[in-house]
């Protein structure tokens, strides 16, 4: 949330656990879990941009009230606007809700007002001056009931501004009671940076959250009621606290007003009283007839239909969701809107609670290749090999010797020597590993250290009469080779001097290739049943008569259907893999 | 390839100057900074004289006169235009230092080079950001974003991101990475291998640690000097540093009960305070946290004063007071004139709390011994009587009525040609074919021309009776009479805005103090006088250093930290920047730059780049790793192309067999650690090859 938010998020609660007359059981929160919360919040000033696991978000002013933000969160380049409640008009204090740079796919929206059109700012601030005016010239007392914080500063500074240009109400005291008055105040003062240029310009003169008019009430002990006067006081729905106590005991003068300011739940008080019933209850549960004048000017902050309709006009977001409105009311504004946006390729949904809507958006993964990869930019037809790495939603291609420069990572290598005890003939081990290895080398670089080689990748040393070492540089088949190594030597140890070495004739290309074909047959004939050898190593196989021709040695296939090619070739490939699991250096 | 840049000093390269650089990315020419000295000699600014009206866009780091002095003067006097970005504090307190500046050149001498207007018509073009803003540039920078990000040192201050194309170019001077008392340390830290970094060596060989004590003592020393009777100066830039100084003094007078009067003494300080308490959101988090909580604002000053004139301090005359005075150089403004007054007592401390600027007196006094006398020059602005005055309001007369002679004879031109004009208009009754036929602007039609009816009527040539303008009353009737336009009723809602309006100045108008006000607007006629005098350096000097920036060894290691690919380094003396210079030379992986003034270098970056486009077919055959943050595979691929984008296909035949590569840094701690969970006992042989 925003700092001034985070601010009003605390003042606001306090307010209302002081406020609250609940029993402490029934508390669903006090003041300790209030400060625990706080340590939680993060801020976010408006336009600052945040990162959180590749998601980017930051937030707009919403106009709604002070610190009031409207969030666009980016997710892998899908842009998603949670309007909150908004307003595109300027008050007295606040900027207009922004209309973000880019369009978004989705734009949740609020629909509070749905269709409904609010009257001029203007005419409602004149209404409510003109009925402020009215009762006091009378001799009567109003009765402002209204949230400590957020629409009542605009109340304040009509009021403020008001009694400046009326000098015949100089006399007549405003209160804005609450016993977080001064605390909101300090707010309001402090957080000017988050208002409109109006506001700033007139701090520029004098701080116009320090009201010449309004004097700061704590509790209605401090409060001498002797002739007219005008009290804005918490709660807003009359529940308790301050505006209950001054309602009970202004509702039967009817010189007396009540100016409901704004929305108010359902189920409250000031709900019941703006239907102007005869009789209302007091606090202490008795009845008392309702004669004092009640007001309904609103002066709520949400979007009305023209200002939904124009935001979202010029937004053109392909994607609405409604949320936060009564059930007829966001249904008519939906049947509005799909009349609007007819003919444009624009959703409009209004999902219950709790129902989830499901929106689907492949994008496309663009990557880029960097560093020595890119050096050319590669034709249609050829390869590319290398690391692929995801930071957040951003793909980039390079080469391992280019990790370190690009990125913070690094590439390492894992060197492993490990010394296995062994007091048998050098012979013995170089004649058991030509019968498994194809590629045993002897290394003449120390010649005093008889020194083998598999596969140049695992080095075999003898060390001395008792142990020989193994060192390799650690990857999936380097590590598979030292393990057999390792196994072996440890079995020739164990079995003694049972085995001579015996020269034996070196085996043939042919002979390995034979026996290579052998066992691609047989392997084949298992996969595919009927496989017939054909001349010059070629296999001929038939599926469901389907025939395929496989060179045996290229691994090239011919075939008219192609999904049994690709079969064939992906098996051939597989066996291959099975048969010469140790690419052999050469090649 | 990568992105085109080139950085080519202004001024404050190999050397302390003022800050100043043109940054070309792409072509799209930045200006960093455009700083000046106190000394304020437009001779300095030759360099941004002759590119000053090919920039594109300005970016301020800082609110004082090193990053952002010669702003107005750039603008009136070099065609400096660009629009200017900077943020909200960078912005206000940039105003505010300026306002200060002139105010207090102007007491001493006929300061011409810019004035108040001229500062505030430079700002008008300001686009205020937020940290981590990412603003988009248009038109010419298309493509091109910036950001401004936290750099500690002073409020607002700002390490400047500019992002093309992926590749970043940070520049970074100033910054602090250690949190003081009201900033946060600087987000600096945070980069990852930009492509360039433009930091500074400013503080390359000065290896000085923070500590704790250093607080204490900066205290005990004043507390010393005030005990027996001494008064202390502190010579403070008007809206920077002097912010945390204040915090430390308002902390340690309410730790230690002192009741020795403290003075902040600039001709702006009640409106810097005022500002700086609307700022919370700039400050660091136990700042805004105390406000949470507790709703005191750490700038609502217990102990110190604010005042914007000497009467205060001249009433309390000898008594031990600590004062706080700009400019830091002592060169002018109130600091000067109180370093003159306490010189000679030798219980007074002049206590300095950043480096002197080079060739000021407070550089000259910090020299190791301090000089034992200095010759100082006193100015005075004093009214002008007797036959001055006189002869001033003679040659003031003279002058209007010179004015007025031509203005009178260009108006009558302009009349002939108006008229001459009109004459194609068919009607020759309606002088001026725009007007209106709506009563209500008559009276504007009017006033717009009065000039006629002043320097008399000219009958137009044509005409066939010399007529004053009539104006027929032209209202529409029909049945039910008079036919009225409804929206010349309706009250219009703007209207109520205006009559508050009134009053508040149009915007740019910054709050000024005052007393200062009233030097302004007393329009007497005044002159300045000099005399020249050697003041006896009687009183102690003494240099702490609260400059709110990185040492040496740490901007070595957060360069190393951000790995940047190139770097340009900039303001620092020679010396500084040849160290740093050698010093980060010494990883052979990065490119080490450090220009002189007016030598263009290109960091263009040669890195090779194109992109692709993944297929849905490749990427769901990728089994990627995650590593931190980064999720790695290796892929093998095949190039498709279509519509000239290159797609990214699975390969077609057998990839060639690739070496493993293994990512990560190895250590054998967490491995022990690995072996120690499965429950082996391990312990390190004593060498490890």
């Amino acid at each position: 949330m925003t700092h001034a938010t985070k601010a009003i998020y605390r003042l606001l609660l306090s307010d209302y656990v002081k406020v609250s007359k609940v029993s402490v059981e029934d508390m669903l929160f006090d003041e300790q879990d209030i400060l625990r919360s706080m340590d939680k919040i993060e801020v976010i000033d408006f336009h600052q941009t945040l990162e959180v696991n590749g998601i980017r978000f930051w937030c707009y002013t919403a106009g709604h009230v002070l610190g009031a933000a409207m969030f666009m969160v980016d997710i892998a380049g899908v842009r998603i606007l949670y309007t909150g409640d908004y307003s595109r008009e300027e008050d007295r204090h606040l900027r207009a809700a922004e209309l973000p740079q880019f369009s978004p796919d989705i734009c949740i929206i609020e629909s509070t007002y749905g269709v409904q059109q609010h009257q001029p700012r203007h005419v409602r601030e004149k209404r409510f001056t003109d009925v402020i005016h009215t009762t006091v010239s009378q001799g009567g007392r109003v009765l402002i009931p209204a949230f400590a914080l957020g629409r009542a500063q605009e109340l304040l500074l009509i009021l403020d501004e008001y009694w400046s240009n009326h000098q015949e109400l100089h006399k007549i005291p405003i209160y804005y009671a609450s016993p977080l008055a001064k605390k909101c105040m300090a707010v309001y003062q402090t957080y000017i940076n988050s208002m409109n240029e109006r506001i700033r310009n007139q701090f520029a003169q004098s701080n116009p959250f320090h009201f010449k008019h309004i004097e700061p009430l704590n509790s209605i002990d401090n409060f001498h009621d002797v002739g007219p006067s005008v009290v804005m006081a918490s709660p807003g729905g009359l529940q308790s606290g301050l505006s209950r106590q001054l309602f009970d005991k202004w509702c039967t003068d009817k010189k007396n007003s009540c100016v409901i300011p704004g929305y108010v739940v359902e189920g409250t008080l000031a709900k019941t009283i703006i239907n102007e019933p005869r009789e209302v209850t007091l606090a202490n549960g008795l009845t008392a007839p309702l004669h004092m004048q009640v007001h309904y000017i609103s002066f709520s902050a949400h979007a009305d239909f023209p200002q939904t309709s124009t935001f979202l006009d010029e937004l053109r977001p392909p994607n609405i969701v409604l949320v936060h409105g009564e059930a007829n009311e966001m249904s008519r504004l939906k049947q509005k809107l799909i009349s609007q946006f007819d003919g444009t390729n624009t959703k409009v949904v209004n999902p219950k609670n709790c129902q989830s809507v499901e929106m689907y958006f492949s994008s496309e993964k663009m990557a880029k290749t960097i560093g020595r990869l890119a050096e050319k930019v590669p034709e249609a037809g050829e390869s590319v090999s290398g690391l692929l790495v995801k930071k957040g939603f951003t793909y980039q291609i390079m080469a391992p010797e280019d990790l370190r420069v690009y990125t913070q990572l690094s590439t390492a290598n894992i060197i492993q020597r490990i010394a296995v005890p062994y007091s048998g003939s050098f012979e013995v081990i170089k004649y058991r590993l030509r019968q498994i290895y194809e590629s045993v080398e002897t290394s003449t670089e120390e010649p005093d250290v008889p020194t083998l080689i598999v596969h140049e990748r695992v080095t075999i040393r003898l060390e001395s009469e008792s142990y020989v070492t193994l060192q390799w540089s650690s990857d999936p088949i380097s590590d598979m080779v030292s393990d057999s190594v390792v196994a072996m030597v440890l079995n020739i140890g164990r079995e003694g001097p049972k085995i001579v070495p015996v020269e034996e004739a070196v085996k043939t290309q042919e002979e390995t290739e034979r026996v290579a074909q052998k066992v691609v047959y047989a392997l084949m004939v298992s996969l595919f049943g009927d496989v017939k050898v054909a001349e010059q190593g070629k296999l001929v196989i038939t599926v469901d008569g389907q025939v395929a021709h496989l060179d045996g040695r290229s691994g090239d296939v011919e075939c008219e259907n192609i999904t049994l090619k690709e079969r064939i070739k992906t098996a051939f490939r597989r066996i291959q893999g099975a048969v010469r699991p140790i690419p052999l250096p050469s090649s | 390839m990568g992105t085109s840049v080139q950085i080519t000093p202004l001024s404050g390269a190999y050397g302390e100057g003022p800050l100043c650089y043109l940054l070309a990315v792409d072509g799209f020419r930045f200006l960093l900074d455009c700083g000046w000295t106190d000394l304020c000699d437009p001779s300095h600014l030759q360099p941004l004289a002759r590119v000053a009206t090919t920039i594109d866009a300005v970016l301020l780091s800082h609110p004082d006169v090193m990053h952002l002095g010669a702003l107005p003067y750039a603008v009136k006097h070099l065609g400096l235009s660009a629009p200017v970005y900077a943020t909200e504090p960078v912005f206000r307190l940039g105003i505010l230092t300026l306002y200060d500046y002139s105010l207090s050149r102007w007491q001493v001498s006929d300061f011409d080079l810019f004035t108040l207007d001229d500062i505030d018509a430079a700002f008008q073009n300001v686009v205020r950001l937020k940290y981590s803003q990412n603003h988009l540039l248009n038109d010419k920078g298309e493509g091109i974003v910036i950001a401004p990000h936290v750099a500690g040192h002073d409020l607002g201050g700002t390490v400047w991101k500019i992002t093309k194309d992926g590749e970043d170019v940070v520049y970074a001077v100033d910054f602090n990475h250690r949190k003081e008392r009201h900033l946060n340390g600087t987000a600096l830290g945070s980069f990852v291998r930009p492509a360039v970094l433009i930091t500074d060596a400013y503080n390359a060989l000065n290896n000085h640690v923070y500590k704790r004590q250093q607080d204490q003592d900066f205290i005990d020393a004043l507390v010393k000097v005030l005990t027996s009777g001494g008064s202390v100066l502190l010579p403070v830039d008007t809206a920077g540093r002097v912010l945390e100084i204040l915090l430390i003094l308002e902390q340690y007078w309410t730790q230690r009960h002192l009741v020795y009067p403290i003075y902040f003494l600039t001709n702006v300080s009640t409106s810097t305070v005022d500002y700086v308490k609307s700022f919370l959101e700039w400050m660091n988090d136990s700042i805004s946290k105390s406000f949470e909580h507790t709703r005191d604002n750490a700038f609502l000053l217990k102990y110190v004063t604010l005042i914007i004139n000497k009467d205060e301090l001249e009433r309390l005359g000898d008594a031990p007071k600590v004062v706080l005075a700009s400019m830091a150089s002592l060169e002018v403004g109130f600091s000067h004139d109180i370093f003159v007054e306490m010189a000679n007592e030798a219980k007074n401390l002049v206590l300095f709390t950043e480096k002197g600027q080079f060739g000021t007196l407070a550089r000259m006094l910090q020299v190791d011994p301090p000089p034992k006398a200095v010759k100082v020059t006193m100015s005075k602005r004093i009214p002008l009587v007797g036959d001055e005055l006189k002869a001033y309001e003679e040659e003031q007369e003279r002058i209007k009525k010179d004015e007025a002679l031509k203005a009178s004879l260009s108006k009558k031109e302009e009349m002939k040609a108006s008229l001459g004009s009109n004459l194609k208009a068919s009607d020759p009754m309606v002088t001026d074919a725009s007007t209106s036929r709506k009563p209500s602007n008559a009276g504007s039609y009017l006033v717009g021309n009065v000039d006629i009816l002043i320097d008399g009527f000219v009958p137009p040539s044509t005409s066939v009776a010399p007529m004053f303008p009539f104006f027929e009353n032209t209202s529409e009737w029909d049945d039910f009479g008079e036919v009225i336009n409804p929206d010349d009723y309706m009250m219009k809602p703007d209207e109520m805005d205006n009559i508050s309006m009134l009053g508040a100045g149009d915007g740019m108008e910054s709050k000024l103090d005052e007393g200062s006000a009233r030097l302004l607007l007393d329009s007497k006629p005044s002159k300045v006088i000099s005399n020249e005098m050697t003041v006896q350096v009687k009183c102690s000097l003494a240099y702490m250093d609260f400059e709110g920036r990185s040492d040496g060894r740490s901007v070595k290691s957060v360069i190393a930290h951000v790995a940047p690919l190139k770097l340009v380094l900039i303001h620092g003396s020679a010396e500084a920047t040849e160290h740093l210079k050698m010093h980060c030379s010494k990883n052979s992986d990065l490119h080490v730059y450090a220009p002189q003034i007016e030598e263009t270098i290109d960091v263009t970056s040669d890195l090779c780049a194109y992109k692709v486009q993944l297929s849905e077919k490749l990427m769901s055959n990728v089994l990627s790793k995650k590593l931190g943050e980064h999720e790695i595979a290796w892929v093998d691929a095949e190039v498709g192309k279509a519509d000239e984008k290159l797609t990214l296909l699975p390969p077609s035949s057998t990839p060639a067999s690739h070496k493993s590569v293994l990512v990560g840094d190895l250590k054998l701690a967490d491995f022990k650690q690995f072996l120690a969970n499965k429950g082996l006992q391990v312990g390190f042989h004593m060498q490890i090859w």
